[in-house]
């Protein structure tokens, strides 16, 4: 009976750990359509296995380390398209329904330029912090999960470092004081 | 008599043993049973050819596999450990080249919204 107890125990723990993660297996099918396709699944374990082979002594992997110390999952799915309208409405809008209760869409940046939406939302309903990102452009969908206490901050610095050269806004100018 | 009979009664024909055979025999009987030999003793055989080369080989296999597991399990282990890697730093630089872009677009409204 005790067993039992400690089993039942076990598998809501699990269940909870596991209910954080968003699910994105509704995308799956876009895949067969996409020219281009990324799936990244790091959960708990593999995020560990995955810390314990960044150097300390490389600058970003030392970053990421550090960023991802307190992280118990990070999911990521990015799908591009040869032509427009190959995912639909449906498919991001199931996404926003789960990150209706307990995230805050804390930006919305919507592109009439290039035709992409982005939004990032901060999972407020827990101590354990959450991150989820949606990009949605004509040709391109990405969504990322992250499960776990993140610096955004942290995190921008390393997405512009990495790959991308990170560029300086100019900071307007105080008007001049005319005398 | 055939010569066969004759062979036959000659080769077992009866011999008699040499003189003192038969207290030769008793006092055999009656001596004490040598000692038993100790484990380092029993142990020493293996090390006499042709056995220690066979206990040498058996030495050697038996570290040899263990330790052919041990490394294949840790090459195992570090392929996946370097995947997840590739992966994490991967994912990091994806989310982490979102949130940046986002920012920026953020700070251009800003900057424009200024200009304005």
């Amino acid at each position: 009976m005790k067993m039992f107890g400690i089993l039942t125990l076990c598998m809501l723990v699990g269940a909870a750990g596991y209910g954080q993660a968003l699910d994105l297996k509704h995308l799956d099918r876009l895949a067969d359509k996409a020219s281009e396709k990324v799936d990244v699944t790091l959960d708990g374990s593999l995020l560990k296995i995955a810390a314990k082979f960044l150097s300390a002594d490389d600058p970003d992997e030392a970053k990421v380390k550090k960023l991802v110390s307190e992280l118990k999952g990070i999911y990521v799915k990015t799908f591009e398209f040869e032509k427009e309208g190959e995912y639909t409405e449906s498919d991001i809008s199931s996404i926003r329904k789960q990150l209706e209760s307990g995230w805050s869409r804390i930006v919305s940046v919507q592109s009439k330029k290039d035709g992409e939406n982005a939004e990032i939302y901060l999972k407020t309903g827990s101590a354990d912090g959450g991150l989820a990102i949606l990009c949605a452009g004509a040709k391109q969908l990405t969504v990322v999960n992250i499960v776990g206490k993140i610096d955004l901050d942290q995190l921008s610095e390393l997405g512009g470092n990495m790959g991308v050269p990170k560029i300086e806004m100019e900071k307007p100018k105080p008007p001049k004081k005319d005398d | 008599m055939s010569y066969l009979e004759e062979d036959l009664k000659r080769t077992l024909r009866r011999i008699e043993p040499s003189a003192g055979f038969a207290e030769r025999v008793l006092e055999r009987a009656n001596a004490p049973a040598p000692p038993e030999p100790s484990w380092w003793e029993s142990l020493g055989v293996l090390l006499r050819p042709p056995c220690v080369q066979w206990v040498a080989l058996s030495l050697v296999i038996s570290f040899m596999i263990p330790a052919a597991g041990v490394y294949r399990k840790e090459r195992q282990t570090r392929a996946e450990g370097e995947r997840a890697k590739q992966q994490l730093m991967f994912a990091v630089r994806v989310a982490g080249n979102k949130v940046h872009r986002v920012q920026q677009r953020v700070l251009e409204m800003g900057r424009m919204d200024t200009r304005i």
